[in-house]
This record gives structure tokens, sequence and C-alpha cells, in this order.
């Protein structure tokens, strides 16, 4: 009798540590993006690579991104995409995997795919638009993830804002991906102008005008140089919009006359 | 009581002393170490993640590797040599019960791992330390932000260690008391380890509105429940280098649910081995 | 069972399962006897008879199929018992990067002697075993003998009132052996049971006040090593001096009374009398 009320305390001991274990994980979670990434579940390779490393990950993270380089010469989309996404899922906290992945998916695959089907001679002009235009739109997918992980990091909004330009022609959603750069922590000098650039050629001149001077009059002048190449730009704004004299911005004592 | 803690003091001192002799623990110890420092030299290998992160991504890797196969072998080692020597028969014809017998054991190898842990993470701890000194100043020179570290973190991180290392030696004395061979006792011991660093897939699987069909449940249920989830104590870089994602009460809880595991295999332990003739 | 008795077993049986299909094999058939407090016990048989066994279910460290062991009275395996209880079993193994002393003092602990206790006991327990000048040097250069002596010291250093030597002359020579038996007396005049149990007849028949012989798992002969032994129809008498006329005259005189004289031979050493006669010490000593 005493031996069974052993084996069943132990039961509920093991029973027990089990279920206290599922409220745990939910805290510890959070700290885990790699663990925690629902787009590495279904993969169950890439969740038993993750599991089984308690460190280590960036090392292996680096060898499979050296290895996508080999099925990224092949041209071999489909591997190359997997390892490429793998170094991601291991280290998400890497802006140089997004940043990279999303370049390969949104310029290269593109390519890789016309010239599968035949080359730029074979594909129609259409197609061949259509399928950029999937291939930028699924680079942007990997930007907007990289976004998340690795806390709105500017140099992956502004690959993603180069992206949209370039391949989707959507100059207005450039011009979102810009200002989300801009104004992120650490944002790049030049992101305010290609942020305005952005608006101005989608159509949008006068919220480009006023976003870019605000930009200028608290972020960029009080920089040590007083950036002159802003001023410039904002100075042709003014002019192709007629802004009265007396609305634009104060003549700086260093600024040269157009 | 008293008496009993007193006899588990010295099993556990004779254990101890047993194991930090073995040069086993030494080889391992200096490979730690040496993986440890050789991050330093290799951090300019990296493909942007941050060299802090590299030479925690270094070091927590040889914790959690080294110290993974320390407490698998020398657990495993250290039961199978007092049977097959015969030296538990001299100690168990005392008035030493078998519970008592394997706490003793547990908490001898478990100090054993503690001072590996801790030694490997001071290291560390020291060279993230100075290099995060090194690279806040060229931060403030190039008008960069600095990165973020927390040595605090890097010694929550060893007591987090500390306490999966011992579920594995819970686990693996667990398996020992019904292993009839060494080899058994490794090679089944380091593939509940592996299960144990998957179980959480088990977990979240039980929780997703999924079609599983009732076999497939109990399994997945059935896992979840036996196998510890050792991935829980594999949070190092956020606690070193992004101390603000930790949740608030994470590691406690990490560590209350390894406690709890820990209790539990060594209860089962010691039913098993109390069955076992030596 | 009797308050009396060191150790009682009644009906002791126990069965190994072999193989994958679970075979019984009986090592212990029905065992019964009783030790009585204050003597040396042997154990005798063949190899694999069953009383490495025997001892360890008395010791508790091998569960019985059947049957009930106590020890001074206590249920064996119980803390009780073994508190009582000193042993050493065969080929004793120790840590060998302890000393001595180390061992002894650690076993000390593990047996609850109180820490005030704790010096006074090692060194009895050292001395007895006539390890003392020998106890700071560690096991790992000990001798077998010496290593037989450090695991009596360790088994009765919490001063038992019953141990418990499985083969402890195995291995060692004649000296060491000596050494032992003097041990063994040495518990007896302390009033301690010692059960003995060994390969080696000649030193069972010396130190034994009783012996008991088992044979594939059961008992075929327990009683007083005197009383087992003893030849009751023939009779020895030792005459120095006997010249042949005193041979004739004194065989006639027994004929004339009925008895016969069947042989005449010069009493015998031992060649272990003639050993220790000759070689007086050791390295171990």
């Amino acid at each position: 009798m005493k031996q069974r009320a052993s084996w069943l305390l132990a039961g509920v001991l093991i029973w027990g540590a089990g279920t206290f274990s599922e409220f745990s994980w939910e805290k510890i979670r959070p700290s885990v993006p790699e663990i925690g990434r629902k787009e590495i579940e279904p993969s169950l390779g890439q969740g038993v690579l993750l599991g089984i490393l308690g460190g280590l990950r960036n090392i292996v993270a680096d060898g499979t991104w050296i290895r996508s380089y080999v099925y990224w010469e092949r041209k071999d989309r489909a591997a190359c995409e997997a390892l490429m996404r793998t170094a991601c899922a291991l280290d998400p906290r890497s802006r140089y995997f997004w940043e990279n992945t999303g370049c390969v998916i949104g310029y290269d695959m593109a390519h890789w795919e016309i010239r599968r089907r035949g080359g730029y001679n074979k594909v129609t002009r259409e197609i061949q638009d259509d399928i950029f235009k999937k291939y930028a739109r699924h680079g942007l997918v990997v930007f907007e993830e990289g976004v998340k992980y690795t806390g709105g990091s500017p140099s992956l909004l502004i690959s993603a804002g180069q992206l949209s330009e370039i391949k989707l022609k959507d100059s207005l959603l450039a011009a979102d991906y810009y200002r989300r750069a801009a104004e992120s922590k650490g944002a790049p000098w030049f992101s305010y102008f290609l942020c305005a650039k952005a608006y101005w050629e989608g159509g949008k001149k006068v919220e480009a005008y006023l976003w870019y001077r605000k930009q200028y009059i608290e972020k960029l002048l009080p920089m040590d140089d007083g950036s002159p190449d802003d001023l410039n730009h904002l100075r042709y704004f003014e002019e192709e919009l007629n802004v009265p004299f007396l609305q634009r911005i104060p003549r700086q004592k260093w600024e040269k006359r157009i | 009581m008293k008496s009993s803690l007193t006899r588990i003091f010295w099993l556990a001192r004779l254990t101890f002393l047993e194991a930090v002799r073995q040069r086993f623990f030494a080889f391992l110890i200096v490979l730690g170490a040496a993986m440890v420092l050789s991050s330093f030299a290799f951090r300019f290998l990296d493909f942007g993640h941050g060299e802090l992160k590299f030479i925690a991504d270094f070091g927590f890797g040889g914790l959690f590797f080294f110290g993974s196969i320390l407490a698998l072998v020398m657990t495993a080692q250290l039961l199978f040599a007092e049977m097959d020597n015969r030296t538990a028969l001299t100690l168990l014809a005392k008035p030493v019960s078998r519970t008592e017998f394997l706490i003793g054991k547990f908490t001898g190898i478990w100090v054993v791992l503690g001072l590996f842990v801790f030694v490997l993470s001071i290291l560390l701890g020291v060279m993230l330390w100075g290099r995060w000194q090194e690279l806040v100043i060229l931060a403030e020179q190039s008008a960069k932000v600095a990165p973020q570290f927390s040595l605090e973190g890097v010694f929550s991180h060893a007591l987090l260690q500390w306490f999966r290392l011992g579920v594995v030696t819970s686990m693996v004395l667990l398996i020992s008391t019904i292993a009839r061979t060494f080899l058994f006792a490794v090679v089944v011991g380091a593939m509940t380890i592996v299960a144990g660093q998957l179980q959480w897939l088990a977990q979240e699987a039980l929780f997703k509105p999924a079609d599983l069909n009732p076999l497939s449940h109990a399994l997945l249920w059935l896992a979840s429940r036996i196998l510890p989830n050792l991935q829980q104590f594999n949070i190092g870089d956020a606690l070193a280098l992004d101390p603000g994602a930790v949740m608030s009460g994470a590691v406690s809880s990490a560590l209350l649910s390894g406690g709890f595991y820990l209790i539990a295999y060594l209860f089962l332990a010691s039913l098993t081995f109390k069955r076992r003739e030596i | 069972m009797s308050d009396t008795s060191a150790i009682s077993v009644q009906g002791l049986t126990k069965d190994f399962r072999v193989g994958l299909r679970g075979l019984k094999l009986r090592a212990v058939d029905n065992l019964s006897f009783e030790i009585p407090r204050g003597q040396v016990f042997g154990l005798l048989g063949p190899n694999g008879c069953g009383k490495s066994t025997t001892l360890k279910i008395i010791l508790g460290l091998v569960a019985p199929t059947a049957g009930k062991i106590s020890i001074l009275g206590y249920p064996s395996a119980t803390s009780e018992a073994r508190q009582r209880t000193g042993f050493l079993p065969e080929a004793p193994y120790f840590h060998k990067f302890l000393t001595g002393r180390e061992l002894v003092r650690y076993c000390a602990r593990l047996s609850g002697v109180p820490t005030a206790q704790l010096d006074s006991a090692v060194e009895e327990a050292l001395a007895l075993a006539a390890m003392s000048e020998a106890g700071n040097r560690t096991i790992g250069t000990y001798s077998k003998g010496m290593l037989q002596r450090i695991g009596f010291a360790q088994a009765i250093v919490h001063d038992p009132e019953l141990v418990i030597l499985d083969e402890p002359t195995a291995g060692v020579d004649p000296v060491g052996s000596a050494a032992i038996g003097k041990m063994i007396h040495s518990m007896r005049e302390k009033g301690k049971t010692v059960v003995l149990c060994s390969h080696l007849l000649g030193q069972v028949e010396q130190v034994c006040d009783r012996i008991a012989i088992m044979d594939r798992g059961r008992l075929v002969l327990e009683g007083r090593v005197d009383e087992v032994l003893a030849r009751r129809d023939k009779h020895i008498i030792t005459v120095e001096h006997l010249t042949p006329a005193a041979r004739v005259a004194a065989e006639a005189a027994l004929q004339s009374h009925g008895a016969q004289v069947t042989s005449i031979t010069h009493p015998r050493r031992s060649l272990e009398d003639l050993f220790r006669e000759l070689v007086t010490g050791s390295r171990d000593a």
C-alpha cells in the first residue's frame, strides 16, 4: 500500500512539474524570439536544429549562411531561401541576415525565375513585371519580419523602401518605409531626403515639403554643419511649390544664394 | 533528520572529491575555457551579429555543450563505478538509506557542475564586460549607439544553466538506476537530453488548434509531462545582451520549474533504486 | 525468533529471474538458522551455493523472495539493524585518493558516530586493525592485506554488535590471515557476534564457534565446530619418548580391553604454523 502511494506520488510530482513548465515557458518564450517564431514551426528540421542548440546558434547560423551562397550561385531558389531563412531563424536579431535575405529574394530570385521560364526574350514584358513584383512583395515580407525582430532597424526599412521604389515602382509605399526609417532610433541623415523625394515623386508634393521642412528644423539644422544639402533640396521644393518668401525657411548665414 | 542530512553531506563531499579529481572534469573545464577564450579571436568571422553577441554565443554554447556532456557522463560514471567497484555495497550496508545515497550523489555532482558553470561564467563575464567597455568608448567616439550588456544577466544565465544541469543529472540518475550498463545509461541519457531540448515542440503543438488524432494527442501530452522542458533555461542572449526583452519573473519561474523537475526525478530515481539489487 | 539471536533467518528463499523469458533461478531455498549472540559463526559452502546472496539479503542489499530475517531483534534492512552491524565485503575496494584514516573517519560519520567520540573511535578501530601507522597513507598504496585490515577497521569503527566478514582472508598471505584471525578473536573477547564467510576451512575451524554449510542454496549442516568435527568412535593419544618396547606393550594393553590400534604416526604441525614461525613479519606490519 505504502509502495503504491509512493509511485502515485512520483506520478503526481512528474505531472506537476510538467504542468508548471507550461506556465514558466509562457514567461520565457518572448525572450527567445527564435523559439517563438510561428513561421519555422512547420519546419521540423529547423525546429530540431534550434532545439538542440543551447548556444552556438550564431556560429551555426554563419555556417548556414555560407552554405546558402552555394545555392545562390547555383540559382537554386528553394534551397537558397530555405537556408537563408534558417540563418534568420537561428539569429533573428541579426540585421545582416534579414537584409541580405530580403534583397536576394526581392532582386535576384525574379531573374532566376525568368531564366527558368526560358529567358527575357521568351517571357513577355508583362509577365516579367508580374514576376518582379511577386518577388519584391515576398522580399518585403522578409524585411517586415526582420524589422519586427531587430527592433525597427532603419537599415532594413530603407532597404524595404528601395525595393518598393525600384521593383514595385510604388513611390508612396517607399515613402512610408523611408519615413519609418527616418523616425526610428539611429536614423541615417539621408533617410529624410529619401522620404521627401519619394513623397514628391508619388505626387504628394506639399506633404513632402512640410514633412521635410519640419524634420530639417528639428533634427537636421541643429547638426554641426547645418545640413546644407538638405537645405538645398528644401530650397528646390520651395521654388517648385512657389512658397512665399516670408514663409520659407529663414536664410542661413552660411547659405549660398541659389 | 539531522543525522540524515549529515550522511547526505558526507556522501556528497566524497562524490565531489571523487569527481573533481577525475581527468574528465579537468579536460572539459579546460576545453570549455578554451572555447570561451577563443571566441575573442574568432569574433571577426561573424556576419554582423555584433561582437558581444558572438562572444556570448560561443561562451553560452560551451557551457551548454560541455556542461551537458559532463552532467551526463559524470553522473552515469560515478553511479556505475560505485556499483561495479562494490563501494556501494560497503556504503549501503551502513545506516545509509538508498534515498540518502542518491541525494548525496546528486548533491556532490551538482556542486561540481556548479563549479564548472560558475568558473566558465566568470571567465565569460569578464571577457564580455571588458570588450563592452571598449565598445562603449568606440561608440561614443563615433556617435553611435553603444551595445547593451548586463553582467548580472550573465550570472542569472549561469544560475539557469546550473539548474538545467541539475535536471539533467537527476534524469540521468533515474536512467542509471534502471540501466544495466554504463553505455546504455549514457546513450539513453543523451537521447533524453535532446528530447528535453525539443519538449517545447510537443508542449506548443498540444495547444495549437490542429486536427490531432487522439493517439497523437495522448503521445504529445505524455511527452510534455514526462520530459523536462530544457529549452526554457537557454535565455542567455536575452539576459546578457537585451535584458529589457526578458519578462519579469521569467528567471525565477524557470528556476522553480527546474526545481520541480529535479525533485520529481530524484524521487522517482529513489523508488527505482530501492528495487535494484546491488 | 529468539531475543538472544544475533541473526535469525526463517524460511529464506531467493529467486533470480534470468534471461528475457524470466526463467527462475533459485539461489537460496527455504533457509532457516539462528546465530547466537557473542559467537563467531562460519558460513561455508562452495562457490555459487548462495552464501553471498544470503549475506546480501541479511544486509538488506537484496530483497528476499520469501522469508523473514531479523538482526539483533530488528527487521533486517532497517536503520536500527544496520546501526548495529559492521560489514567487510569480499575483496573490498575503497576510494584510492583517501587515506586509510580519512576512510575510517568517513565511515564513522556515515554510521552516526557522535563528533565527540569520532577521534577516539577512529584511532581505536585503526589500532585494532593494526593500521595506526599506515593510516596516513593513501589507500592506493596499500597491499591486499592492508586493504582487508582497513576494511575491517571501517566495519568496526562504530562499535557494532554484529560484524559480518565476507571472505576476509581471500588473497591475503598467512601472516595477514593470522592478523585477521587475531582481530576476530578480539571481537569475540569484546562480546561481539562475528559472521564469517570463508573458503579457508582451516581458518574457519580455528576461529569459529559454530558453522553452517550450504550447498545449492540449502543448509546441509549447522552446529558447534567441536561437535560437528568430532569423530566419537576414534581417539588420539599423543605420547612422548615412545620406545618400540613401550609401543608393543601399549598396543597389547589396549587390545586386551577390546580396543584396536589402527595407526600410529608422528603429529604434524600445519604448514601455516611453520610459515608463521619462520616469517615473523611482513612489509605491511
